[in-house]
């Protein structure tokens, strides 16, 4: 019986290897989620201090640099799992052996040791694998590509995107605890920060902020058995909220409020939360409930924006 | 070092280490394909052998069967044939020449006729004496002492006697208390004496005429033999324990020489030349649970070599040199019909198993050929056991050594060839003054909103430092960028010299670790 549940573990074990191997091979990976439950993307930090054109392009340049490192690991896929036959091939001689009447462990032993060989080799195939890059790099890519057009001319982009995760420790705006003694962390993740020079004179500052809530893992103690139990790390949501501020050109435009742009009113997946014009700026705060705020969304909110200008005559 | 060497260096090293090892276990001979057979000459329906030995009884220069149970004694003729067979009732038999002809005559203890000795010579019965003053028969010997032969007696009593051969009674002592369970001669000073012992634990050593040399009281004891291990002159006493005591006691005082709990009542205990050394003996003991220990005995004490098992407890053991290397290979037996070779170095190698418990394995030349001759419950099998080697196989290890360091370097090669991955944060920077001013403006106001942010208590502790951290670093960058392209800058930032964090010029206190900044 031993005999048995050790012969049945070890068939479980080299059927999980083989399984681990194959789909190694065939690049069906599994992509890690995060606590939110959403798929993990690539961490990427961009810093831009550029032209627009040069951003772009170091973007693509940047994203194929990636996809190369990648690619020069798949023609090596099949090989771990061509390892693992050899080992299996050298384990059948002792097999075969055994069938002659022979009793021998040194082909085992040599195959154990390529089927060892063969999972280091696919563990480091797959660690030179990389994320995914977030449709927020693409989004972001056509917010410039959008936006380029009405940059003042030699003019950069200045600023950053940050994809390098909403629920980072160093990312925890505050905490607070509850009665339970259970703290909750607020994130505050600007992940796009964007400044730039247009060519109408006037100066417009983007930032899309993603806020989420997480409730940290607890210890809780049953009431009924005394038992304590580790109650795990729970992601209670996000939101988004999108700042605009427009210093306008005296010269060329004048701030006129309408009532299509004004405090509480909806402009795609966002609403207006805050809106001030004093001073010859339009400062604007805006807030989404939705996980995922699209680029085109931010690019309408900017044109809606762009509404409270009324050009001057000449 | 370079990424693209690691990977050889690991690989060359666990190679190494690979081919080391394989090396150790080609050139220490420890990996071999051996098999051991049998096939069965012929085979004769015989019930629970008590005794048994392939033995020249007739002189002729040809070894027979002789084999003996509960109810008798018989003889078979190298082909298997029936020579002789005597009806006894609870015989016990040794074998010895009796009338100094130079051939093994048969000495029969029986409880016939108020307890007898019968002799057999050339197939001749004889009965030299009865009505003796011993009860049932435990143990029988003929003891060449220096005098003349004596046939010693030893009963379930614990009750010995001997007689001479001609069936005088000579001496008898009321030993111990229970069935006397080992009879053997012994050499003290090259004079032979009678070793004795009883299932109560008594050992003692007697002369010629009965008198004990030594005696003393050990646990209970299933076994003993007598040999001379050493061929000093002097024999060394073997006990096994009903509790797993294993003695090896002096033949000349009783005193122990070596001795070792085994864990499991000793059933039977035999020499076997197991490493072909003849400065050295093999004793291998068998287990009543199964269990097979090797001691190898250089001439002042015992080591001990290998231990095994079987499934049952060990019934018979032989030795014989199977493969023909000058080493003899032990032929072990058990009670539930398993009969093992098992070589120097302790590897088992099975025989075809039998369907009922092994009695007695006696190994000797029947007719032409070398015979394993196996008694078990219900028939006695003469056997010819053959053995099978894969020449060269010894080395095997070496070449599966190659192989498996060969895939590695491959392994090495290949993953070497993988560009490493490109670092996750990339900065694009136009390198114009008025570019880099614009960057150096934005970054500016960026820590004072990250300033401003943590004031309104938006954003606090970590956060704050590792944002702060993080556009101070973009400063710095922005302060080299600037000098790179040469223009002029009033440097603004310094690094930390303990942690290596940016700071802004004129900080004495690090925010980030602490550090207090002198200059």
């Amino acid at each position: 019986m031993p005999a048995l549940c050790i012969l049945g573990v070890a068939g479980v074990v080299v059927l999980a290897l083989f399984f681990y191997l194959l789909n190694t091979a065939r690049k069906k990976v599994a992509a890690p989620t995060s606590i939110s439950g959403k798929k993990e993307y690539a961490p990427v930090y961009v810093s831009i201090a550029d032209k627009p054109d040069s951003i772009m392009l170091g973007m693509e340049r940047f994203r194929a640099e990636v996809q190369k490192t990648e690619s020069a690991g798949d023609k090596w896929r099949w090989i771990p799992l061509i390892i693992f036959f050899v080992g299996l091939g050298l384990m059948a001689i002792d097999g075969l052996l055994l069938l002659l009447g022979y009793f021998s462990l040194v082909f085992s032993a040599g195959g154990f040791l390529l089927w060892l060989a063969a999972f280091i080799m696919a563990r480091s195939l797959r660690r030179s694998d990389t994320l995914d890059f977030a449709p927020r790099y693409k989004g972001t890519k056509e917010i410039l590509h959008t936006l380029r057009d009405d940059l003042k001319p030699g003019a950069t982009f200045l600023g950053h995107l940050d994809l390098t995760g909403a629920l980072l420790k160093t990312k925890v705006a505050r905490e607070t605890k509850d009665t339970q003694n259970r703290t909750t962390q607020y994130f505050r993740d600007e992940w796009l920060s964007l400044k730039a020079k247009l060519y109408d004179g006037n100066i417009l500052r983007v930032s899309a902020i993603q806020k989420s809530k997480k409730r940290t893992s607890y210890w809780k103690r049953s009431r009924i058995s005394g038992k304590s139990k580790l109650k795990p790390e729970k992601f209670k949501g996000s939101a988004h909220d999108l700042k605009i501020r427009i210093v306008v050109n005296p010269e060329a435009y004048k701030i006129v409020p309408n009532k299509d742009f004004r405090q509480g009113v909806n402009i795609g997946k966002y609403t207006v939360t805050q809106l001030s014009t004093e001073g010859g700026m339009i400062n604007v705060v805006a807030s989404s409930p939705f996980d995922e705020v699209e680029q085109e969304q931010i690019l309408g909110f900017l044109k809606s924006t762009y509404s409270l200008l009324q050009r001057k005559a000449a | 070092m370079s990424r693209k060497i690691i990977p050889f260096i690991i690989a060359f090293v666990l190679s190494c280490l690979v081919m080391v090892v394989a090396g150790v276990f080609s050139f220490s001979g420890a990996v071999t394909a051996e098999k051991f057979g049998s096939t069965t000459a012929w085979s004769q329906p015989y019930d629970i052998a008590e005794s048994m030995k392939v033995i020249d009884l007739s002189g002729d220069g040809q070894d027979e069967l002789f084999i003996q149970n509960a109810s008798g004694v018989r003889i078979y003729d190298p082909n298997g044939n029936i020579l002789n067979d005597f009806t006894y009732d609870s015989p016990k038999t040794t074998l010895g020449d009796v009338n100094g002809d130079g051939v093994e005559d048969i000495v029969v203890y029986h409880s016939g006729n108020f307890f007898s000795v019968d002799t057999i010579i050339n197939g001749q019965q004889k009965t030299i004496a009865s009505e003796l003053p011993v009860f049932v028969p435990a143990r029988v010997a003929l003891i060449r002492f220096d005098g003349g032969s004596e046939i010693v007696l030893g009963d379930v009593s614990g009750s010995i006697a001997s007689i001479s051969t001609s069936g005088q009674v000579l001496w008898q002592s009321d030993f111990a208390n229970e069935e006397i369970r080992g009879m053997d001669d012994a050499k003290i000073g090259g004079k032979t004496y009678a070793a004795i012992a009883s299932h109560d634990g008594t050992v003692g050593v007697f002369d010629a005429q009965g008198n004990p040399v030594w005696q003393i009281s050990q646990e209970q004891l299933r076994r003993m033999r007598a040999f001379d291990l050493n061929a000093d002159g002097n024999s060394e006493v073997i006990t096994g324990g009903e509790y797993g005591a294993f003695y090896i006691y002096s033949a000349v005082d009783g005193s122990t020489i070596f001795s070792k709990s085994l864990g499991q009542a000793v059933s039977e205990v035999r020499e076997v030349e197991l490493n072909g050394d003849p400065s050295s003996r093999e004793i291998i003991v068998g287990g009543k649970d199964g269990g097979i220990w090797a001691f190898s005995y250089n001439g002042t004490t015992a080591t001990q070599m290998w231990t095994a098992s079987l499934s049952d407890k060990v019934t018979e053991i032989s030795g014989l040199d199977i493969n023909e290397d000058g080493k003899e290979e032990a032929v072990i037996g058990d009670d539930s019909g398993k009969v093992a070779v098992f070589t120097e170095n302790g590897t088992r190698n099975n025989l075809p198993s039998h369907d009922s418990g092994i009695t007695r394995i006696d190994i000797g030349k029947l007719g032409n050929e070398r015979y394993v001759v196996i008694a078990d419950g219900g028939a006695v099998q003469a056997n010819k056991v053959n053995f099978n080697s894969i020449p060269g196989f010894q080395f095997t290890p070496l070449i599966v050594g190659l192989i498996v360091s060969a895939i590695m370097l491959v392994i090495a090669g290949i993953l070497a060839s993988i560009p490493p991955k490109p670092e996750m944060k990339v900065s694009f920077q136009d390198k114009s003054k008025e570019s880099l001013e614009a960057q150096r403006r934005m970054l500016k106001e960026s820590i004072a909103d990250v300033e401003r942010l943590r004031k309104a208590g938006e954003v606090t502790g970590d956060a704050y430092l590792a944002r702060l951290k993080r556009l101070r670093g973009d400063l710095a960058d922005n302060e080299e960028a600037y000098k790179k392209a040469g223009f002029s800058i009033k440097v603004e930032t310094f690094q930390c010299p303990n942690c290596g964090g940016t700071l802004e010029l004129g900080m004495d206190k690090c925010e980030y670790c602490g550090q207090v900044i002198l200059s």
